[in-house]
């Protein structure tokens, strides 16, 4: 046993406190698909390559393929399910639905998920600042021009504030 | 009385918002919001991977490390006396037919008596847990013995080299005849000579592969994954069971991303996992790693293609001559001839001349085994890489005759009434020149265009900007005789419906579309239409998810189902409203009087009433597209029976120093016949040329000795949203007399002439063409060196 044992942590999870106990070299995103049901957070690589795992940690992006569970002891977590408030779309999932900026999906939650934190450091992105901040995330259908333009649109509507 | 009246104003209120022309599209043409978009952006969707088996046994598979060897002995042993460990399978082990493929059956489900590249499968296993089936894949020894392989087309048609398989290295041949080439060349007072040469891609779905299979007590096997064609795996997984087809049913999850490549990959685990679950009868789950998918699923095939063309002073194309080597690497899979023009190499073969007329033409393409990986269908299937050659040759052509080589296609390429290189006159839907006067206007081409810099030019600057263009042609579906599509819709009595329909929905907006087609036909609304999942238990043989075949094929089925309803449904209205059937007209949820619109009854209640005298609610529909043609000694005949057409221009930015290439902008325009939802088609195209950037740029996998060297998105680049030019997409609509309201196919096109135009740029801005795919830094770079060494 030793160093090997088990630990409980306890973390955030879209605004629910959880405690999860988890083995030493479990991942976030295993705790999270698997333990939590949150399967809107998807695996494409687990190289943390692809960001289709993309996950708000303390609100910063990153790839939850990386992270050990253990990290994530009194941290927040959001996930794509964390977006909608009450029932409400968050409105980067508004414009993303509107603008045709999703295609297969697969890419969707983490290309939302560094729009969010983008938006939330830096309400007025230039372009090339939305490009890096979601180059992140590979995306095979898109092209990302309508995933772009989806984020300028709630730039714009933001008006600077926070959403 | 007064309710009725209330209800009647209310009715009046809502006709006013319907168009006022009766035969005026309402659906169709307008961009609705996908209908799987909300639970996508919400990250609600379940795909194959988040579906819970919580006593699935997991499933591995052991792959060979050698290229080329034969197996002298397997010990499984120790790997099943594992504590956990269900099964351990080789070769003898499989009941019925050991292959699978979606043309001709000829990859082994686990090799037998030897391997044809690193990543075939040698064993399965099946675990309790994913660590267990790892551990006891190391405890398979495999003894092989080495064979001597065969890494090009090219080495492998020597008549001393390694076969592949026993009947030979050469797959197949295809060739094109058309008028005296050689008295064409005679003609000719330029005449150019290149050769060519194109990568493996990987598709890089963002979705790894993964399937459930689930034995059933009655000797039924359900398998449920990620697929593009359902129906060639259930066509698959029943010979090697050694079971009837209708005893496999195969269930589709939402795709997340195929772009072709998951119509092999779904037969080859599908198959695996069957296997397992007959073995263990248990349900058993099997997921490939990023790395295992690029090893070991198939690719865009590589080519080596060597050209000849010859034109007149005033840029009238007189002779082609090509010579495809098209390598088919380990397995047959999408490669060979499937009857008459089906199969990428065919299709490559057909396609090489490019959208120009040209009365005398030569083309053989030899399609060839190595020990390789194997080459399949991805996004344009087998388009991408002659439209490379055929865009640059032409481009290079233009440079020789001192001409804009706009100019020049626009005198050479197709129009209606135009004969192809198979013979084919193009009767109708050709809007090819259209897209080439809309891209021009939108790139501002005349002003942007100048001749490529000279070398004192080249050296003044730091950084130069090119322009390029390319055009395209693709086919609507797949050209082969069995080309059959099936739908049923069935229509409830109050109004709404249930459409059943094996189309995958893979991203690309495929339920959406069908959805629009459906409501407009009925006259519903969309969202009154639910699509069921693809599951072969369920829904009629559809054909496979490909070849830009869909919103055509299955639309066309969908219309013919919703005319079997809507005779009886009319006849309903009739009934209450009494007004003949053929002055009637269904839209938006109400059915009208033509002359009249406002005497109208709600359509549920026209269906109430259908339901209620018995008449037919369910409509059948069974498309088969006009029958193809081609003679493969002369490659003459109608090989496809339309085409979308393309033009698109890029703009570079050149680093001189570095030979780092940025794609500032690109414009594009397509004859799609009709829009059927025009955000969509918008997002095939931007979707489409960004993976055409990364063909023209980065993409290629790298192989030593038959091994990948790049496996995984670190080593082997796709585009990010760094890499994003600012796309111009343009639509032009020539309709088909073939497609739903005029539509063709838009899946592939977009993907095809990205990369020349971005190597014509190229070749624009600094005078280097590019002849071997990709353009990566080092190769552009050398290029300006190679150009700036010539002066000394």
């Amino acid at each position: 046993m030793g160093v090997m044992a088990k630990s409980q942590i306890h973390m955030e999870v879209n605004g629910k406190r959880v405690s999860v106990e988890v083995e030493p070299q479990e991942l976030l995103v295993d705790v999270l698909r698997e333990r939590l049901g949150l399967t809107g957070t998807k695996v494409g690589c687990r190289e943390g390559e692809c960001g289709a795992c993309s996950v708000l940690f303390d609100g910063r992006v990153v790839p939850s393929c990386l992270i050990p569970a253990m990290k994530t002891d009194g941290r927040e977590i959001t996930t794509i399910e964390g977006l909608e408030q009450n029932g409400e779309l968050h409105p980067l999932q508004r414009e993303f639905l509107n603008r045709g900026a999703v295609q297969c999906g697969f890419c969707t939650p983490g290309m939302l998920l560094s729009a969010k934190n983008l938006l939330d450091e830096n309400p007025k992105p230039t372009l090339q600042q939305i490009r890096e901040a979601i180059s992140g995330v590979l995306c095979r259908c898109t092209g990302y021009q309508k995933i772009i333009q989806a984020i300028q649109a709630v730039s714009e509507t933001m008006e600077g504030k926070k959403v | 009385m007064e309710k009725r009246e209330k209800k009647k104003v209310l009715v009046k209120e809502k006709l006013l918002k319907m168009p006022p022309v009766a035969d005026e599209l309402s659906i169709v043409g307008r961009s609705a919001i996908r209908i799987d978009a909300y639970d996508k952006v919400r990250g609600k969707l379940k795909y194959g991977a988040d579906l819970e088996y919580p006593d699935a046994l997991v499933g591995k598979v052991l792959r060979s490390p050698y290229p080329h060897a034969l197996i002298k002995r397997i010990e499984i042993e120790k790997a099943r006396r594992l504590p956990g460990v269900s099964v351990v399978l080789t070769a003898e082990h499989v009941p019925g037919r050991n292959g699978f493929g979606a043309v001709i059956p000829d990859q082994p489900v686990l090799c037998g008596d030897k391997v044809r590249y690193v990543g075939d499968g040698v064993a399965l296993v099946a675990a309790e847990t994913e660590e267990i089936a790892v551990q006891a894949l190391d405890l398979i020894e495999v003894e092989y013995e080495p064979l001597p392989a065969v890494f090009s087309p090219i080495e492998a048609l020597r008549p001393e080299a390694s076969k592949v398989h026993a009947k030979g290295n050469l797959l197949m041949t295809a060739r094109i005849r058309k008028g005296d080439v050689e008295k064409g060349f005679e003609e000719a007072d330029l005449i150019l000579e290149r050769t060519y040469s194109v990568p493996f891609l990987e598709h890089f779905y963002i979705e790894p592969d993964v399937t459930c299979a689930i034995p059933h007590p009655d000797g039924t096997i359900t398998v449920k994954g990620p697929m593009q064609a359902p129906f060639t795996v259930r066509r698959n997984i029943a010979p090697v069971l050694g079971i009837p087809i209708n005893k496999v049913q195969v269930v589709q999850t939402p795709l997340g991303g195929g772009f072709g490549g998951k119509e092999d990959s779904s037969i080859d685990i599908g198959a695996r996992a069957a296997l397992l679950a007959w073995h263990t009868k248990k349900a058993v789950r099997m997921e490939y790693d990023r790395e295992e998918i690029t090893l070991s699923t198939a690719k865009r095939h590589p080519m080596v293609i060597q050209c000849k063309i010859g034109v007149k002073k005033d840029g009238t194309l007189l002779a082609f001559e090509g010579r495809i080597y098209n390598e088919q690497g380990a397995y047959a899979s999408l490669g060979p001839v499937i009857p008459p023009a089906g199969g990428t190499h065919v299709h490559a073969v057909v396609m090489l001349p490019g959208p120009y007329v040209i009365p005398n033409i030569n083309v053989d393409g030899y399609l060839v085994y190595t020990n390789h990986p194997y080459g399949g269908a991805m996004r344009g299937f087998g388009a991408p890489q002659v439209n490379f050659v055929h865009e640059s040759l032409i481009d290079e052509l233009a440079e020789g005759l001192g001409m804009d080589p706009y100019d020049l296609r626009m005198k050479n390429s197709f129009q209606l009434g135009s004969e192809t290189a198979t013979g084919q006159i193009l009767d109708q839907s050709v809007g090819l020149k259209d897209t080439m006067e809309k891209a021009k206007e939108a790139f501002n081409w005349k002003e942007k265009w100048r001749p490529a810099p000279d070398l004192e030019e080249l050296e003044k600057e730091e950084k130069r900007k090119g322009v390029g263009m390319a055009l395209g042609w693709y086919r609507t579906s797949i050209g082969t005789s069995s080309d059959g599509c099936g739908a049923n819709l069935h229509l409830l009595e109050d109004g709404s419906v249930l459409l059943y329909q094996g189309i995958t929905e893979m991203g690309q907006g495929a339920y959406t579309v069908l959805s629009q087609i459906a409501a407009e036909a009925l006259g519903v609304a969309i969202e009154d239409v639910r699509v069921i999942t693809p599951d072969t238990d369920v829904v009629p043989e559809a054909g496979p998810t490909v070849g830009s075949r869909s919103t055509t094929l299955m639309g066309n089925a969908i219309l013919m189902a919703a005319e079997m309803i809507k005779k009886p449904l009319l006849e309903s209205a009739s009934d209450l409203l009494g007004i003949p059937p053929n002055r009637l007209i269904a839209k938006n949820r109400f059915i009208y009087d033509r002359e009249d619109p406002t005497r109208c009854i709600e359509l549920r209640d026209a269906a109430k009433r259908s339901m209620a005298m018995g008449r037919r609610m369910l409509g059948q529909g069974w498309y088969t597209p006009p029958q193809p043609s081609l003679n493969l000694e002369t490659g003459q005949g109608s090989p496809y029976f339309v085409y979308t057409y393309c033009t698109q221009m890029a703009e570079v930015e050149v680093d001189i120093k570095t030979g780092a290439v940025e794609v500032v902008k690109i414009v594009a325009a397509f004859d799609v016949g009709k829009a059927i939802n025009p955000v969509l088609v918008e997002a095939q195209i931007e979707g489409g040329i960004m993976m055409g950037l990364g063909y023209a740029l980065m993409e290629g996998l790298i192989l030593k000795e038959g091994v990948i060297q790049n496996l995984n998105f670190q080593d082997c680049m796709i585009p990010t949203a760094l890499d994003a030019p600012e796309i111009t997409p343009i639509m032009i609509e020539h309709p088909t007399i073939h497609g739903p309201f005029g539509a063709k196919g838009i899946g592939e096109m977009p993907n095809i002439p990205t990369a020349p135009a971005i190597t014509n740029a190229i070749a624009n801005a600094i005078g280097v063409r590019i002849y071997d795919l990709p353009a990566h830094r080092e190769r552009v770079s050398m290029g300006i060196k190679g150009r700036l060494e010539t002066r000394i």
